[in-house]
């Protein structure tokens, strides 16, 4: 049976916890959770791995997921509220998670 | 006596209420390992609740809205029906923490007062009933909460975690949403009380703050149709870009009360405020450092606070002052309040005190000395 985004989230919920995830990994993720200016309000897990949607009220500043995100985003999608709500913004990266199967195997 | 200011559009710190913490008894049916009020069966000093009721209308008119009451176990404490009841009557909205092991007849009694109530539990059976010293307390604590949302009635779980219990996070969680808790608040214990005591505790470091944060990050989406799931710690970066939220506090060096300055009311300066069993009111903490208590509920009267806020509350600005400036570029999670509580403590020395007190007074009385007074009343009156 195919893995299911529930499925997902509840295993990355027990490895954080069970410390099966690293330290290092754990400084990473966070890094990447954690940009200025925005906030968090969705946290996807797919087998690849985590998408992150942001909501800000400024003209995102995407160089923030660079500078202290490590290996980075692999794709970003930025979504002007516009005449809806002038100084809205929905920010979506998706960062690539060694960790997670598709990329490596929660067995590793 | 200058009017307080009533503007109910400003935020008052990083909460969503303005909220007075009450802690009516230390009296409890269970001496926990890592309890930070210390509380236990042999703590029978409790508040009159006379006082109480006649401190209500002046706390109501200085801007609470609600009263969230714990203890030791609120559920021992006596005149707690007339004190919810009276509560109502005043306008506030009333809140509730107990240990659920109290008998059915009495919870259900108060649950049907209050407007919430949550059930703390400190992780899955083994670590919960080590922690509370009693080998059923898990069983009836989830019993409880399974009665309550049975009935009807919102119910959430308050969960305080030592390091040693992160693991049990994810299966505690799906317990208490499958007995039907509709809300989950996850904190790091406080290291208070007889926390301090507790070796583990000593261990739980940035990266465990992180790892819990984003535990619970996943559990707010694997939860997401089921429970909403709040963390205590925030980052760092986000709380330094809501530090608005203590312009009131903040915003002027000036006496408060003075031509200059308006008297705001106190929990726009003051949120939230804790009421211990002893009557003191404080700020922030049960455990904040007693140089900064607010007043005493015995003697509680509204010349008593205007004074506070023109004559005290300076040492509380200078502290959160500090505390918001520490934030600025700073990395990780902040369990804020706990932050603040910590740096209060910093202040324990009597001498260091006495100089920040005068310094502070100093710069009070003569708001143009802000600008070459000490690092931290500059900090205090520059930071937002």
């Amino acid at each position: 049976m195919p893995l299911t985004t529930k499925d997902l989230q509840k295993r990355l919920s027990k490895r954080l916890a069970n410390y099966k995830i690293s330290d290092g990994a754990i400084k990473e993720l966070a890094e990447r959770v954690m940009v200025d200016g925005m906030t968090i309000t969705r946290f996807d897990v797919c087998i690849y791995g985590i998408c992150l949607d942001y909501y800000t009220t400024k003209p995102p500043k995407l160089d923030g997921f660079y500078t202290r995100a490590g290996s980075g985003a692999s794709r970003f999608q930025v979504f002007p509220y516009g005449i809806i709500d002038w100084d809205y913004w929905h920010v979506k990266a998706e960062f690539p998670v060694d960790e997670l199967p598709g990329a490596g195997g929660f067995n590793r | 006596m200058p009017e307080p200011v009533t503007n109910n559009e400003m935020r008052s710190g990083f909460l969503p209420d303005r909220i007075i913490h009450l802690h009516p008894t230390r009296l409890c049916n269970l001496a926990c390992l890592h309890c930070y009020s210390e509380s236990g069966p042999k703590e029978k000093a409790a508040l009159e609740v006379e006082l109480l009721l006649h401190a209500l209308p002046l706390l109501k008119a200085e801007g609470y809205n609600v009263i969230s009451i714990s203890g030791g176990e609120p559920l021992v404490y006596a005149p707690l029906i007339p004190l919810i009841d009276e509560a109502h009557a005043n306008g506030f909205r009333v809140n509730l923490i107990t240990n659920g092991l109290f008998a059915a007849k009495r919870m259900d009694e108060v649950a049907s007062r209050v407007d919430g109530i949550a059930i703390s539990f400190d992780g899955l059976a083994p670590t919960h009933n080590r922690l509370r010293g009693r080998a059923d307390a898990f069983e009836r604590s989830s019993a409880a909460l399974a009665r309550l949302a049975d009935s009807g009635r919102p119910v959430a779980a308050a969960i305080s975690l030592t390091r040693d219990a992160l693991p049990d996070l994810p299966d505690l969680a799906d317990h208490l949403v499958g007995l039907g808790a509709k809300a989950l608040q996850v904190r790091p214990v406080a290291l208070a009380g007889r926390a301090r005591t507790m070796q583990d505790l000593s261990s739980y470091t940035s990266t465990d703050q992180l790892r819990l944060y984003l535990i619970v990050l996943a559990l707010q989406e694997e939860l997401a149709d089921q429970a909403a799931v709040h963390c205590d710690l925030a980052p760092a970066r986000g709380l330094w870009q809501q530090r608005d939220a203590y312009a009131a506090l903040l915003a002027t060096c000036t006496r408060p009360g003075s031509a200059e300055e308006p008297e705001r009311l106190l929990a726009e300066l003051v949120n939230p405020l804790v009421i211990t069993e002893s009557g003191t009111l404080k700020p922030i903490a049960y455990d904040f450092n007693s140089c900064f208590d607010v007043a005493s509920i015995g003697t509680l009267s509204r010349a008593q606070l205007t004074e506070y806020k023109q004559q005290r509350l300076t040492d509380l600005r200078m502290l959160i002052g500090g505390a918001l400036a520490g934030l600025e570029g700073k990395d990780g999670l902040v369990d804020w309040f706990d932050y603040c509580t910590r740096l209060s403590e910093e202040q324990r020395g009597a001498a260091l005190h006495k100089k920040q007190n005068a310094a502070a007074r100093e710069a009070v009385s003569e708001p143009e000395a802000v600008a070459t007074g000490s690092p931290l009343v500059r900090k205090a009156g520059n930071v937002v």
